[in-house]
């Protein structure tokens, strides 16, 4: 076979990498942090006493989770300036990847909350605690305690998720592969060294996860 | 007399069905009131409304002198202590720290003190050993040990057990009922939904018969129970006697 | 400038028609793949076991978009023999549906109890008997209304497709787009016929879900597509 797997080939690429990888983990992390926050509000939504907000809240979720990624982040791109926003590709991508996201957080969020008992509320009422504390003391750290290992999951999801960025020409990490692939013709080498950027990052979620997990949940402290 | 607990007509409604219809009691300090009847009667929610887990919809409560109103519950709460069926032991706090939680959030109190007293307790309900662990390493009757020196440690005036015993396997009833005896003997007040009518006969100083939301008896429980002046308490009581 | 979008339908319908095509070849050859993945995972050598789990932790680590530009672009010039867009796609889908896929078998044949195992054993079936007549028939129970979140999940990843060059339903959507006056509407109808489709997958599998009172959509890791 006339194909010789050298990595010397792309040392002159290296540094766009670091640049490229920044911009995967930045845009990932922001997108974490955005549907957090929208997804708790659609979580939020979804708890509500108004059937019409229920529904709201229900059909995101249905639109995120049973429409491609890549048809929301073209959307959100090409969008704008048929309306007369003007978004760069990292903010269309940042907004379309956060949208997507939390319909994935919301439910997430929305099963954390369902597995606090009723009667955790009602001791912490009887307890005299107020709305504020009973969430600080008593409903949260029992939702974190819930959600963590999905959230973990949906973190890594967002970082693969956010390869689609470069359909819509932001210089991440994908398209860092394909732009030197296609310079260099070194497809192999680019496709491996993508891979461990990806799966360094995912690992390093995994395992961060894990030694969290274990230092913030001592055993037997599960729910009952 | 000095009356701790005053119910005055009070109603509360489901939606259209009246779970307690019009109830008026009295309760002083140092009486021990065992409430019986069917299940559905209204027992239980009228603990609940003391303390403001359910609103009333007719009538007062006063609780040492003040209304139970939306704006004072915060207040009554310090001062009730509350025991449920199902414990309701918060699963990511250690026993002890299931003690301390509300005496230091909502009493602000230092912890030193109020790991004294958390200590105290557990001695008192005889769960020294089990200080560490956490509620799903616990068995029930452990668990509602627990949950009474939960209630204790906020120093409450009033204690409310709604069917404290009802959750639990049979081989742990007694180690609960037996510490609900121990503070039965230091003068405390207390409200007991219950199905134990040997405990109502034995530890209640007063028992109240409840059914279809009415309080249809209200007396000495060895006398009510000898001899029910009413044909509805005396079909209850011969029911879970025998 | 006005536009007769009707007439553009049979051509999205064609399309529409495509991208199902690709994604349940994608599916299908995953699903194999991945029962074959799980039965390593469960193998009696530990080797086996580890390079099963490196199998899965490798596919649910990469992007699969980056697989479908290696299998595009990489693999002709490693091989040097030609691949369509066409199986380019459906060998990246493929391999990322076989390692979800694997761990949904996985979980299945775990379900079954180990004395069903030995029940089996005992009256004389052989290891594959056992699968075919005992084991397989209690587990599909369990793996097929994940297998339904999975081929959801493959029918949106199905769309990356697109930028390597083949004409599914989102390129057939963005050539639409581009020969007439470039609005998003094109890109509007597109989201609109996914999630029609991807909707009424999910229905067709919550009845399975209720038909077979087990189970659960399977959409953590790497679901997002």
């Amino acid at each position: 076979m006339g194909y010789t797997f050298t990595l010397r080939t792309i040392y002159p690429y290296l540094g766009t990498l670091w640049q490229a990888a920044g911009l995967t983990l930045a845009l990932s992390l922001l997108a974490i942090v955005i549907s957090i926050v929208l997804g708790a509000g659609i979580a939020i939504l979804r708890r509500s006493h108004s059937r019409l907000l229920r529904f709201i809240g229900a059909a995101y979720v249905e639109v995120m989770r049973n429409t491609p990624l890549l048809v929301i982040l073209y959307i959100v791109y090409f969008a704008g300036p048929s309306i007369g926003i003007r978004l760069s590709s990292f903010n269309a991508a940042l907004i379309g990847l956060s949208l997507n996201s939390a319909g994935y957080m919301a439910e997430i969020l929305r099963a954390g909350l369902i597995a606090v008992a009723p009667g955790q509320f009602e001791a912490a009422h009887a307890q005299g605690l107020t709305a504020l504390q009973t969430f600080r003391y008593v409903v949260f750290p029992q939702v974190f305690r819930t959600i963590y290992a999905p959230l973990g999951n949906q973190v890594i999801a967002v970082i693969l998720a956010s390869s689609l960025a470069s359909a819509i020409a932001v210089d991440e990490v994908a398209s860092w592969m394909e732009t030197v692939g296609s310079t260099s013709f070194r497809f192999f080498e680019t496709f491996v060294v993508a891979a461990i950027v990806y799966l360094v990052l995912c690992q390093a979620v995994n395992l961060g996860r894990l030694g969290i997990g274990r230092m913030l949940f001592r055993q037997g402290a599960v729910a009952r | 007399m000095n009356p701790v607990l005053q119910l005055d007509s009070i109603v509360k409604r489901f939606g259209s069905r009246t779970i307690l219809d019009t109830v008026s009691m009295t309760v002083n300090a140092g009486e021990i009131v065992c409430f019986v009847g069917p299940s559905g009667t209204g027992k239980s929610t009228l603990l609940r409304c003391v303390n403001g887990l359910e609103q009333i919809q007719g009538g007062q409560i006063s609780f040492e002198g003040t209304a139970v109103l939306p704006r004072s519950i915060g207040a009554v709460r310090k001062r009730v202590g509350m025991i449920f069926q199902h414990f309701n032991l918060y699963p990511h706090l250690t026993a002890l720290q299931n003690v301390m939680l509300a005496p230091m959030v909502v009493h602000k109190e230092a912890k030193k003190t109020v790991e004294e007293r958390a200590r105290a307790l557990f001695e008192k309900v005889r769960l020294s050993h089990r200080i560490n662990a956490y509620p799903s390493q616990l068995s029930g009757g452990e668990q509602q040990r627990v949950a009474i020196a939960r209630a204790l440690c906020a120093q409450p005036h009033l204690l409310m057990f709604d069917e404290p015993t009802s959750a639990l396997d049979p081989e742990t009833v007694g180690d609960v009922l037996g510490v609900m005896r121990d503070l039965a003997k230091e003068g405390r007040t207390m409200l007991v939904v219950t199905h134990e009518i040997r405990f109502a006969a034995d530890v209640g100083t007063r028992m109240v018969f409840m059914d279809q939301g009415k309080i249809v008896e209200d007396g000495d429980p060895r006398a009510m129970i000898a001899a029910p002046k009413t044909e509805r308490a005396r079909q209850f009581l011969s029911s879970i006697h025998g | 400038m006005t536009v007769d979008w009707l007439a553009y339908a049979p051509l999205i319908l064609r399309a529409a028609g495509i991208t199902l095509w690709l994604s349940w070849l994608g599916m299908l050859v995953g699903a194999v793949g991945g029962t074959g993945i799980a039965l390593l995972r469960l193998s009696r050598w530990r080797i086996l076991r580890l390079l099963a789990l490196v199998y899965t932790e490798f596919w649910r680590s990469v992007p699969i978009l980056i697989v479908m530009f290696f299998c595009y672009f990489g693999v002709p010039l490693v091989l040097g023999i030609d691949i369509s867009p066409f199986t380019a796609a459906t060998v990246a889908l493929a391999l990322h549906a076989s390692s979800t896929m694997s761990e949904v078998v996985r979980a299945g044949i775990q379900s079954v109890g180990r004395g069903q195992w030995e029940a089996a054993q005992a009256a004389g079936l052989t290891p594959i008997q056992t699968m075919r007549y005992v084991i397989a028939p209690q587990a599909i129970r369990v793996v097929l209304p994940p297998s339904v979140g999975v081929f959801i999940t493959t029918l949106k990843e199905s769309s990356l497709a697109s930028i390597i060059g083949y004409i599914e339903l989102t390129k057939t959507g963005l050539l639409i787009r581009d020969s007439t006056d470039g609005g998003f509407i094109p890109l509007l109808a597109l989201a609109v016929i996914y999630f029609l489709i991807n909707y009424a997958i999910s229905l067709g599998g919550g009845a399975l879900e209720r038909r077979f009172h087990i189970g659960r959509r399977l959409d953590t890791v790497g679901a997002m597509a």
